[in-house]
């Protein structure tokens, strides 16, 4: 397989996590997640420092990312889940720029703006194209095991109560049900995915900076799940590689305008993005595979 | 130690005056349209180069500078709710916040496009601070916190004693019951928009004025923004003012403990803060 | 007539058969009431013709004109004034303020109407610095009513008006429309309060499953016994 091939599914299985993550929280549960951005850094920086600051091994480090991804998740929900998901969505938006803040901050262990360079790969980079095909293998697994995990919590029951709460947040219809636990988890798991992506990320592009995780990627996550279709797992797949797509496509906006200047390209390119993204919210809300409602 | 607090609330009651005109936008637009309108910080940003050009190129003073962004940051928010959120006034809340958010990152990065990432200033005559006592005034500083009084006064005024602002504040009490008694309530909602992002580049115009401007100029400030208006009651615009004051003097005052950094964080604690022990803001009645 | 319903049909999303043809009229200067069980689409018929909700079928003729379909708003300055069952009145709104509203779409009049309605109800001119939200129940129905006069009003609209309110409370809001008709406006009005809607109306109708059941004369209806049975409790 071509390694430019390689690159970008490798690429957008990792943005086919985070939209699973999305879904997760957003698309089955109804609790909207801006902060989307700050736990997928708070994984990719977990994971990194750990395995060049600590030098753990990166299996053990992804699965502490995780973790911490997790806890962060649940911390974050446990203070706004009784309020309106509009409180959520400027509580998640400011974490997401706190924990930026911290990452320019804290010079002694981020580097700051400078970023984290050197994460060894999953699979050691010196295997050039083993590296590469692994990874990729690597990265289709664990979207395999997100889609399993999400496509578990949609169908089993706990699901059916999640979109109940999701669609009818006075909560008449899961009267009795513990719906503050539910939301915790559910977010906990969302946000524990969100960092195993940001892991993922790290080892596969070895460089790390707050650069990368800026409220546009948040933005880039939602686009690829509204595409695809909000509530369907398999629509967040669909959209990571739509996203993907969008994103490369937009490449040849360059050379086709050379008038213009990096900067000014860069931003024709997100004006599109977002241009998308209202499009697909005013013509079709729903996503190219709509969710299909159980009983 | 009091010289320095004496100082810094000075200067949070003057930061505060600015922040406490996005605020109000903010929040007289949740009122009605009830949903947070994230597009408010890129609406900041597209008042705050309209001022800019109109004070640059123009050679206009600040306050006319500043009535030329709060037309212009009134008239996008005009055209992007017309063009994008009109059409989505039926669908659930959260949809309308991150179509919001897309509408800003269209104006921030249409201003990127025509200006560059760099920082600019306004061409504004330089001045020495002012000293009273151990207290030390930036003139600059003090214009901006009375333009930002005058513009709430202005407000206060069409809010309280004209029909048009009752029927605003009617509309945010109970837009069907408002729509039984005569009112367009869809007129209305435009005015609002207009009102409320016209604010928000007014607050942009004073914010550059202050120090200098870029195209995430809003994105920068609007998380104090979000905390002045929660920390006051969502929806309440005296609860913004009050809020938007609290949250200038405790970022100022913030300093003392933490590095100035930080400062950015400090509106995100505030939120929590309130929201974990009364989640309707000081002001605030609606029930969350 | 100034209002005539014939044959409407109307309901909410899936549920768009509530009223299954449902006709009625109200002649000028009368009192017009509806009774009928809990659930029979009573309020339906009204917000219909007030214009909060499009019926698929059927005509509303006010004053001539059709207004089947018609925004609140646009009905409202044809001068049919509605007062909701609930959240009738602006919470955080003065009551002088929402006396102001009320008159919203005749300004050249509106300090006329509110010195002239504050002269008719003296507890909203004592309280009129105060928020709507400190009312009690029965004070704030008879600003909602007092609100919808502010129009002058050629049809007054009530949806269960005394609902809530003590018997002394209701009582006075019953005297109130007495004095409404006397002044020339016609009402129209949902009542549990089945007897007492009765003793007022001119003429009744009575609605059960969306459909006309029987009208005729207040007092007729009132002495029917097998409508004394069904609807009127004994
Ligand atoms: N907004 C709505 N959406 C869906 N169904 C509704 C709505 N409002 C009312 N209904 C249904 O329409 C039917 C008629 O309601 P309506 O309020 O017109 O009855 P009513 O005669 O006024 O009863 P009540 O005496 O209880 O006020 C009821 O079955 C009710 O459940
Ligand atoms: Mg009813």
């Amino acid at each position: 397989m071509d390694s430019y091939l390689i690159a970008m599914v490798t690429l957008a299985a990792i943005y086919a996590m985070m939209a699973i993550s999305l879904n997760l929280s957003w698309g089955l549960a109804g609790m909207v997640n801006l902060g989307l951005a700050g736990f997928i850094s708070i994984g990719a920086y977990a994971s990194g420092l750990l395995t060049t600051v600590l030098g753990w091994p990166v299996p053990l480090a992804i699965l502490a990312a995780m973790i911490i991804g997790l806890v962060s998740g649940v911390a974050l929900t446990y203070v706004t889940l009784r309020l309106r998901d509009d409180y959520l969505a400027i509580v998640t938006l400011g974490f997401a720029e706190v924990i930026r803040l911290a990452i320019v901050n804290e010079l002694w262990l981020t580097h700051g703006s400078d970023g984290i360079s050197g994460i060894p790969g999953i699979v050691a980079r010196e295997y050039g194209y083993g590296f590469e095909l692994g990874t990729l293998a690597l990265a289709l697994a664990a979207v395999a095991l997100c889609y399993w995990l999400a496509d578990r919590v949609r169908t089993s029951p706990y699901g059916r109560n999640l979109r109940a709460i999701r669609d009818d947040p006075e909560g008449t219809a899961v009267a009795g049900k513990n719906v503050t636990l539910i939301k915790v988890k559910t977010f906990g798991l969302s946000t524990a995915i969100a960092a195993l992506a940001g892991a993922f990320y790290a080892h596969y592009t070895s460089f790390i900076s707050p650069e990368i995780f800026q409220p546009l990627l948040t933005m880039y996550v939602f686009l690829a799940l509204t595409m695809g279709g909000t509530g369907n797992n398999r629509g967040a797949m669909l959209g990571a590689f739509l996203l993907i797509f969008v994103l490369e496509a937009s490449r040849f906006i360059a050379p086709s305008l050379p008038q213009f200047s990096a900067v000014q390209h860069a931003a024709i390119r997100e004006m599109l993005v977002a241009v998308l993204f209202i499009l697909t919210l005013l013509y079709r809300p729903q996503g190219i595979s709509p969710e299909t409602r159980h009983r | 130690m009091i010289e320095t607090i004496l100082q810094l609330a000075a200067n949070g009651i003057m930061s505060g005056a600015v922040l406490a005109v996005a605020a109000i936008g903010f929040t007289m637009m949740f009122a009605v349209l009830r949903f947070p309108n994230f597009s408010l910080a890129g609406h900041m940003a597209g008042g705050a180069y309209a001022g800019w050009i109109a004070n640059t190129m123009f050679g206009l003073p600040l306050p006319l500078a500043l009535l030329c962004g709060f037309l212009v940051a009134g008239g996008i928010g005009v055209a992007s709710d017309f063009i994008v959120l009109r059409p989505l006034r039926r669908a659930a809340p959260i949809t309308l916040a991150i179509a919001s958010v897309a509408i800003s990152l269209f104006i921030e990065n249409a201003l990127r496009f025509g200006f560059g990432n760099d920082l600019r200033s306004f061409d504004l005559p330089l001045a020495r601070d002012w000293v009273i006592g151990w207290l030390r005034l930036g003139p600059q500083q003090v214009q901006n916190a009375g333009l930002a009084i005058v513009a709430m006064l202005i407000l206060f005024v069409i809010f309280t004693f004209t029909q048009t602002g009752r029927a605003m504040r009617a509309t945010a009490d109970n837009a069907g019951l408002a729509a039984v008694k005569g009112i367009d309530t869809e007129k209305i909602t435009r005015l609002v928009s207009f009102l409320g992002m016209g604010l928000a580049g007014a607050a942009g115009v004073l914010l550059g004025a202050d120090t200098s401007i870029e195209p995430l100029l809003g994105l920068k400030v609007i998380l104090s923004v979000f905390a002045a208006a929660v920390l006051g009651g969502l929806g309440s615009i005296p609860g913004a003012v009050l809020g938007a004051f609290a949250i200038g003097i405790v970022e100022e005052a913030s300093q003392i403990v933490v590095p100035a950094t930080y400062k950015g964080a400090v509106g995100f604690v505030a939120i929590l803060l309130v929201l974990s022990f009364r989640p309707s803001g000081f002001l605030g009645r609606r029930q969350t | 007539m100034v209002l005539i319903v014939r044959d409407l049909v109307a309901g909410y999303g899936a549920a768009d058969e509530i009223l299954k043809g449902v006709s009625l009229s109200v002649g000028a200067g009368e009192i017009v009431s509806i009774i009928g069980p809990n659930g029979a689409g009573k309020s339906t018929c009204l917000k219909v013709i007030a214009g909060l909700l499009a019926p698929r079928r059927g005509s509303v003729t006010f004053k001539g004109h059709e207004i089947a379909g018609l925004p609140a708003r646009r009905t409202a300055a044809l001068g049919l004034a509605y007062v909701a069952q609930e959240n009738n009145v602006f919470p955080s709104l003065s009551i002088q303020e929402n006396l102001a509203i009320g008159g919203y779409l005749n300004p050249s009049t509106r300090r006329r109407r509110s010195d002239e309605i504050m002269g008719q109800f003296p507890l909203l001119r004592e309280r009129r610095r105060d928020a709507a939200r400190a009312l009690s129940g029965g004070q704030r129905q008879t600003l909602a009513v007092a609100m919808a006069l502010m129009s002058e009003p050629a049809l007054l609209v009530l949806d269960e008006p005394s609902a809530g309110l003590s018997p002394v409370a209701a009582e006075t809001l019953f005297e109130t429309i007495v004095a409404i008709k006397a002044a020339g406006v016609s009402v129209l009005m949902i009542e549990q309060n089945a007897l007492d809607a009765l003793a007022i109306s001119d003429r009744a109708y009575i609605l059960v499953l969306g459909q006309n059941r029987q009208d005729g004369p207040a007092a007729d209806l009132a002495n029917d016994p097998e409508i004394r049975t069904i609807f009127l409790g004994g």
